[in-house]
């Protein structure tokens, strides 16, 4: 059973819910703040998603774990979209729309693991934790695209498309059929 | 002096029987020696002495355990002085893989464990692997195409992630190319083998990738098992694990086995430091997994080098004794061959 987890967790870390707000190096606006930080949870999450899409099992080990899984299922999505995408401008602009679209988050019905996540305790906590989620979103979506697209034929590699049939603990953000 | 395996089925219709793993049947100098899988019936042998004996007319019998061969086939691996039968034997061919402890040449069948991950779904898996990625692969011969792959490009590797992430930064060095000849329009195929190289033979180690139901990692089995044997025997069987089988043939297989197991031991150990309060310092635990040569046919190579010993001649039922006293000769066949 051991998948890859988390070492970015500090006991500094400041939570909502029970997900690590952990600074991701971007340039969207949101909660988390980049500044210094070598590699972060998202670059993370894409060095570790290709072996991590294939458990079926997963133990959270820490805060941090949480906000991995989560970047890992929208990994996941994005590569769905970016199959269908035939140029890097258009998986770009795709990752925009899909960055902003609203998924649900823990604690509304159409999340997929809220027994292993908390509900946000009151509106302002679910405000930051919707805007650090969007803001996880947007800046995954570009950096897959810098992975994904292979620079010689501005196609996406198979090598990244063979995994969008594979489901991580089994477990979808969005619908089945989407 | 010992010629080529035969495969001798039992099959419960008189002449012929079919035994659940496989025999092999060594003809040395005109002597027969049989194998059989552990936990084996005493009847079982009767019949089996009867038909060697009525049907072939052999001059002598001897049923070996398939474990015990496997362990002599690993003497070629080490130097005379050294020999033992106290081992873990890992048998691993096409349906399942078995984790068979012997001490002193009699198998602990108590003990034994069975995994249900073996070549056969090494070969699924890359089947798999390859459909969802390659598109130039005809279909009805794809699961082919994923034996030869499995068989000629895949071996272990000590972390997925990284090989992961090699595979990604140099591809040229690792992505191999693949040609198979359609057998239908007999023009080739060319397909790229790529991560399936590792991740093939890495469900030994997280069976979840294959199989729902089994996640026990192939090393903590062997730990169990070695953890439920006499507690006299345990450091002679970390010491001594013998692989055996087709699929143990991946390069680096006994390396990361012995790894694994070698961090499991350390792991147990420290904690019994810690517990005690420092009192008690138990001497380090020697983990050695033992690969040779002959590992693929091991059980047929132990077989055909105990048969060409003197002493194999001495503990053999000869045709004589089985016309005077009967198949019930058969039923034991003392364990010899640490002798020499």
């Amino acid at each position: 059973m051991p998948a890859y987890h988390s070492s970015l967790m500090v006991p500094e870390t400041r939570l909502v819910g029970n997900m690590a707000l952990l600074p991701v190096k971007t340039q969207f606006k949101g909660p988390a703040r980049g500044d210094g930080v070598d590699s972060d949870i998202i670059d993370e999450a894409i060095y570790y998603f290709k072996a991590n899409v294939f458990f079926k099992n997963y133990e959270i080990k820490n805060e941090a774990d949480r906000t991995l899984i989560y970047v890992t299922l929208y990994i996941s999505e994005c590569l769905k979209k970016l199959q269908k995408c035939s140029s890097r401008s258009q998986g770009e602009k795709e990752m925009y729309t899909l960055g902003i679209t609203n998924f649900p988050i823990p604690g509304e019905p159409g999340f997929p693991l809220n027994a292993m996540y908390a509900k946000p305790g009151n509106k302002q906590e679910d405000e930051t934790m919707r805007a650090y989620l969007q803001q996880l979103r947007q800046e995954t979506g570009l950096r897959l695209c810098d992975r994904v697209f292979d620079p010689q034929t501005d196609k996406p590699s198979k090598w990244w498309l063979c995994f969008v049939k594979k489901q991580f603990m089994n477990k979808s953000l969005s619908a089945p059929g989407q | 002096m010992a010629v080529s395996p035969v495969q001798v089925g039992k099959e419960a219709t008189g002449e012929w029987m079919f035994s659940s793993s496989c025999s092999h049947l060594c003809v040395c100098l005109g002597l027969p020696e049989q194998t059989e899988p552990p936990l084996n019936t005493p009847e079982n042998r009767e019949y089996l002495a009867e038909i060697m004996f009525e049907t072939f007319n052999v001059p002598g019998l001897y049923i070996a355990v398939q474990a015990v061969l496997a362990l002599a086939a690993s003497w070629t691996s080490r130097q005379v002085g050294q020999r033992t039968l106290t081992g873990i034997v890992i048998d691993s061919g096409d349906g399942v893989t078995h984790a068979i402890p012997v001490a002193e040449g009699y198998v602990i069948g108590s003990c034994i464990k069975h995994i249900p991950i073996a070549g056969r779904d090494i070969t699924f898996f890359i089947q798999q692997l390859l459909r969802d990625r390659e598109a130039g692969i005809p279909p009805e011969q794809s699961l082919e195409t994923a034996k030869a792959i499995k068989e000629r490009y895949c071996y272990i590797c000590p972390d997925i992630v990284r090989e992961f992430a090699k595979y990604d930064s140099d591809p040229g060095k690792w992505i191999k190319q693949f040609q198979g000849i359609n057998a239908v329009t007999k023009t080739p195929f060319h397909i790229d083998v790529g991560y399936e190289r590792f991740l093939g033979p890495e469900i030994f180690f997280h069976p979840e990738f294959s199989n729902p139901d089994f996640m026990q990692s192939i090393s903590d089995v062997i730990d169990e098992v070695i953890q439920s044997c006499p507690i006299d025997v345990r450091r002679p069987l970390y010491k001594n694990i013998v692989l055996s089988g087709g699929s143990t043939m991946f390069r680096d297989f006994g390396r990361r086995l012995q790894r694994d197991l070698k961090r499991t031991a350390d792991a147990r150990l420290r904690l019994s430091e810690e517990l005690s309060g420092g009192r008690i310092k138990p001497k380090p635990m020697e983990v050695q997994v033992v690969t040779h040569h002959m590992q693929r046919y091991a059980v047929w190579f132990g077989g055909s080098m105990l048969a060409s010993t003197p002493e194999f001649f001495q503990v053999c039922h000869s045709k004589k004794d089985y016309d005077e006293i009967g198949p019930s000769i058969c039923r034991h066949n003392p364990v010899f061959g640490i002798m020499s």
